[in-house]
């Protein structure tokens, strides 16, 4: 048992790791799009390519950061029931949830992308604009990215779920607070 | 009803059941969905390959550019929420209004409304002014339902007076849903609802339920004054020069209303785009909230919003393309002018920046920011392929012929679809109703030749009183939260009713003349 507990919190800590790096690409969006701002209404003039890495960072954020979110417990749950719930019984919706609801999705978004991500390397897919970005296929390849983040997150939620039902909610890792 | 029809609604009722387990929404949606494509593919009424149309629209979802206001709205106000604008704005419009009858109350109701319009986090209004505002109203001997009545339904105001982030989501759908219902109708060169139409529809009706507020308020202090007495002077603003109450207000009041100025303003002048207005904001409460962490030194954050201005004027007076054949030397002047004015700018956005940082400020906005957009396109992507299934089984044509039969035609159909979305923003939150339900009932109620602005504000009303509405309304749960436990919950509920009401005579009167909706657009942005 308590090497699935190091692994869950290996898990913790990387996604809170890649969480807290890709959480700048918000500041980096704020500033790009305030100089697009000035550049396009003082000077007109406009740059395809920075107004691409806009799109590259909006994708990769929400994308890179929902392992993270679901770390810090920060995608929404329908709590009508579920926020009186004992923690044995939070930790069966949480455990049952993942098996049954979230690694099937998992499993089936992995396999209907790789072709997706697969036949855009093949031909090193770029930008439609000339002076765009040409790095389509690297944006797509965070779809698998996305994938395998929130699976691993996951598989730690199950393995924390199951230390609560199995009375050693002690050895979840870091149990201390990590949302913001 | 055909067997995949049945399917279909023996998976929505599922997917209710499943979410109200408790786990996330957004893998809710997708698991159920997903079960029910294996079920269908299994009996042979579902083909599976459908499915692999989902990575297509995921990547379709990660280069929306639309969607990209998103985390930028959500990073101006974390913002403005972490550096106290919404405290120091309700102490001062509480000392304002305070001494008079009833005070307290309207001040909660035009801070709840200038809050909406700059933040837009209906949580985050609530909790605010039910920590800061509650414990004031009660010591005063508010009665406790109205008090409480007031914060919840003045919370709520953030879903409908843009610019909101859930107008953007739900001006996304709506777009698309246009489109889709023309091309349905075989129009081929089809008209465009944009965001910013939805932003100017909402404006009105938004404002049409403050006044509502405040003129509820005022009665209440008429016919019961003992349910809303009045600050004792001292608390108010006795005692104090006019001079040191101008300053008071100007300094809380200012910063939000230049901001919504700004931000609004430059949608609804067709200037920017929303994305573009919102990078604007959330520089301008990066700004705020470098100044507010060090007053006494604030030189450089008010140089760079007067270089702004300055900069603002130049580009009004001169022409300052750069990217010219010839430059006039007058014009190259100014153009230099305007590149050291930017500079000016940059050191106000470096030292905000710099405070920020060093007090933990920034990192906590950024980490929320990205949670909050994670949370609401991850639903988006469960969204998706929840309604890859439906379509595949056929319920959308279902849900067509449903709607088409409705006795009473559109007004029918209409009526029909507000109940369901009503009762269901008891339990799904407005994310999941725009991206799953919307989607399904609003090409069928477009064809049936509904305006696309008025339908969306009155869904965004219609969800806003769902929010409010006992037993299970949101704002209820997240006042209760933080409310002292002499309020019961049954005096939060019993608070609401009279906003509730209020709600619906807004919808009713919305419903009667939609040009409350659709005049302001047009003046805008042109028919």
């Amino acid at each position: 048992m308590s090497t699935l507990a190091r692994f869950a919190g290996f898990i913790d800590r990387a996604n809170d790791v890649i969480g807290r790096g890709v959480s700048w690409l918000a500041l980096f969006m704020v500033l790009v799009q305030f100089i697009l701002v000035i550049m396009r209404y003082v000077f007109g003039v406009g740059s395809i390519l920075v107004q691409e890495s806009l799109i590259y960072a909006h994708g990769a954020l929400f994308m890179l950061a929902a392992g993270y979110t679901l770390l810090a417990d920060g995608h929404v749950r329908v709590d009508v029931f579920y926020r009186g719930a004992t923690p044995r019984r939070k930790a069966m919706v949480d455990l049952c949830g993942v098996l049954f609801l979230l690694l099937p999705v998992c499993y089936l978004l992995w396999d209907a992308a790789w072709p997706y991500v697969a036949e855009s390397w093949k031909v090193r897919e770029g930008s439609r604009e000339t002076s765009g970005i040409q790095g389509v296929y690297l944006l797509k390849t965070v779809i698998l990215v996305f994938v395998g983040l929130v699976a691993l997150q996951g598989i730690s939620m199950a393995i924390k779920s199951l230390l609560v039902l199995s009375g050693r909610a002690g050895d979840i890792p870091g149990a201390d607070q990590r949302s913001v | 009803m055909t067997t995949p029809e049945v399917l279909a609604v023996i998976m929505f009722a599922t997917v209710c059941a499943v979410l109200l387990m408790g786990f996330p929404v957004a893998f809710s949606l997708a698991g159920t969905a997903l079960v029910f494509a294996v079920i269908g593919d299994w009996i042979g009424v579902f083909d599976l390959s459908f499915v692999g149309f989902l990575p297509q629209r995921v990547f379709g979802t990660m280069t929306n550019e639309v969607l990209i206001a998103v985390p930028l709205f959500v990073f101006m106000g974390v913002m403005l929420e972490r550096s106290k604008v919404a405290e120091e704005l309700l102490e001062s419009m509480g000392r304002l209004f305070g001494t008079l009858r009833g005070g307290l109350g309207i001040s909660v109701s035009v801070v709840g409304a200038l809050l909406a319009a700059s933040t837009g986090i209906v949580g985050a209004t609530v909790v605010t002014m039910g920590l800061l505002s509650l414990p004031t109203m009660l010591r005063r001997g508010y009665d406790k339902s109205l008090a409480c009545g007031s914060i919840c339904a003045a919370g709520t105001l953030g879903q409908i007076i843009p610019p909101s982030i859930v107008l953007v989501l739900l001006g996304e759908v709506i777009s698309a849903a246009y489109q889709q219902s023309q091309l349905d109708q075989g129009i081929f060169s089809p008209e465009t609802v944009s965001v910013g139409d939805l932003f100017a529809g909402a404006l009105l009706p938004g404002l049409m339920l403050v006044g509502l507020y405040i003129a509820y308020q005022i009665v209440m202090a008429i016919i019961r004054p003992d349910s809303s007495p009045a600050l004792p002077p001292e608390e108010g603003i006795a005692g104090m020069s006019r001079g040191q109450v101008y300053a008071k207000i100007a300094h809380a009041l200012l910063p939000p209303v230049i901001l919504i100025v700004a931000v609004l303003g430059s949608i609804l002048a067709g200037i920017a785009t929303p994305t573009e207005a919102a990078a604007v904001g959330a520089i301008g409460a990066l700004l705020l909230a470098g100044l507010r962490l060090d007053e006494s030194h604030g030189l450089a954050i008010y140089g760079a919003g007067l270089c702004l201005v300055a900069l603002l004027v130049l580009t009004g007076f001169v022409d300052l393309r750069v990217a010219r054949e010839e430059i006039p030397t007058g014009d190259l002047f100014a153009i230099i002018v305007a590149v050291l004015l930017c500079l000016g700018m940059a050191a106000g956005i470096l030292i905000s920046l710099f405070r920020v940082l060093r007090t933990g400020i920034l990192q906590s906005v950024m980490q929320s920011t990205a949670q909050i957009s994670s949370m609401v396109f991850v639903i988006l992507i469960g969204a998706a392929l929840f309604s890859l299934v439906f379509r595949g089984f056929g319920g959308d044509e279902m849900v067509h012929e449903f709607l088409e039969g409705m006795p009473g035609g559109v007004v029918g159909a209409m009526i029909t679809v507000m109940i369901v979305m009503f009762l269901l923003g008891f339990f799904l939150d407005f994310i999941e109703i725009t991206f799953v339900v919307v989607p399904i009932v609003a090409p069928v109620l477009l064809t049936l030749g509904v305006s696309p602005v008025w339908l969306g504000v009155m869904m965004a009303i219609n969800l806003q009183t769902s929010f409010l509405t006992p037993p299970f309304g949101f704002a209820l749960f997240y006042l209760r939260g933080v409310a002292p436990d002499t309020i019961k919950t049954t005096d939060i509920y019993r608070g609401v009713v009279p906003f509730v009401l209020i709600q619906i005579a807004g919808l009713g009167v919305l419903a009667l003349f939609p040009a409350l909706a659709t005049w302001l657009p047009k003046v805008v942005f042109g028919p």
